[in-house]
């Protein structure tokens, strides 16, 4: 975000309010989400090489080196670091798997808890200087991962009930009467296949992609607004400088909030994950 | 687990499960029937007879499904 917000706000020189040039507020755009590539292979389709690729392995690192840091001493005893960890797997242990699978749903814990911990550090890139860019707000990381658990469903449904009994139960509803079920087979089909995996990733993907909008926005207004030597006055300058605070002031206030949004979007997605998976264990409803 | 946390947990579980289904039956609901009306409207001519016709079917599906698998259950 940094380095674009300021191209973005000072692309032409004095630009600011409360002075002769006028020139009007650039917002932000979606440009934003879109970094030049380093590296362009040209295949049609793809982005190439950028940014998202780099903060990505950043976000895979950090994830990786929690782990490794947090548990290789690990002992009875644990330390400040294992602690944390443990509060981790104990916390998404009692609040995602064993509310929604039940003690069987302890296989999925491992699966959960890096999930969790990969998908929060990939938010948070969006707030680490230098990087600032969450990398779930490019939709294919998200899709990926909604992708992931969508197969991962079928196969837990299949492996448990069979083909012909988990397509039988996401596709008829129960205790609906046979002349109604051309009406309502079709919703239930578009609605288990389609909606539900492209709402998994749509929801986590459009968070961080509004969110980081609402930090890029604060920061080139407040960056714009900022013109304590503007040729109409010291007045207009103080008042610029007033505006400007404020501007940066909703910054900080969202960046706090942002960073919760990050967490619980984080959380949010690995607890839908284990709803499905419980769904998918349990069968017909 | 006692039957008390049982009942406890199946409640929350199916909380969520509510939850995130609803939704998505509505929204199955209106786009498929909605997308059927609006096809029969294009494949007979019509302009604005069937879709709303479809959108009212999916909506008044959904409401059902919804009636059925998570109201009445």
């Amino acid at each position: 975000m940094g380095a674009d917000v300021s191209v973005v706000a000072a692309s032409e020189p004095g630009c600011h309010i409360f002075n002769d040039f006028g020139c009007g507020f650039e917002a932000p755009t979606v440009s934003l989400f879109f970094p030049t590539p380093w590296l362009d292979f040209g295949l049609p389709g793809t982005s190439g090489l950028n940014k998202y690729y780099l903060v990505a392995v950043v976000a895979l690192i950090i994830a990786a080196a929690f782990w490794y840091f947090t548990t290789r001493r690990s002992k009875v005893v644990p330390g400040r670091g294992q602690s944390m960890a443990e509060m981790l797997v104990g916390f998404l242990r009692d609040q995602v798997t064993r509310t929604t699978m039940g003690k069987e749903g302890d296989k999925f814990l491992p699966l959960m808890v890096t999930l969790f911990l990969f998908i929060f550090c990939m938010n948070i890139m969006g707030l680490i200087p230098g990087l600032q860019l969450p990398v779930t707000s490019n939709l294919a990381f998200p899709a990926v991962l909604a992708l992931f658990i969508f197969v991962l469903w079928n196969v837990v449904g299949i492996r448990r009930h069979g083909v012909g009994a988990h397509f039988k139960a996401r596709l008829v509803p129960g205790g609906v009467p046979g002349w109604i079920l051309p009406v309502v087979v079709p919703i239930e089909a578009l609605s288990n296949f389609v909606i539900r995996p492209a709402t998994h990733m749509i929801r986590l993907f459009a968070t961080m992609f509004a969110g980081h909008l609402l930090l890029a926005l604060f920061a080139a207004a407040g960056f714009y607004m900022f013109n304590p030597l503007s040729p109409m006055g010291a007045g207009f300058g103080a008042l610029s400088v007033g505006y400007s605070a404020i501007a940066l002031v909703g910054f900080l206030v969202f960046t706090a909030f942002e960073l919760f949004i990050m967490a619980v979007q984080a959380y949010v997605f690995v607890l839908l994950s284990s709803i499905y998976l419980g769904e998918a264990m349990e069968g017909a409803h | 687990m006692n039957g008390q946390s049982r009942a406890k947990r199946d409640s929350q579980e199916s909380t969520n499960a509510n939850a995130t289904t609803l939704i998505s039956y509505l929204l199955g609901g209106l786009a498929f029937w909605g997308g059927v009306g609006w096809v029969a409207d294009w494949a007979l001519g019509f302009s604005g007879l069937f879709l709303p016709i479809g959108l009212g079917l999916g909506l008044v599906a959904s409401i059902y499904l919804i009636y059925t698998q998570h109201v009445r259950s």
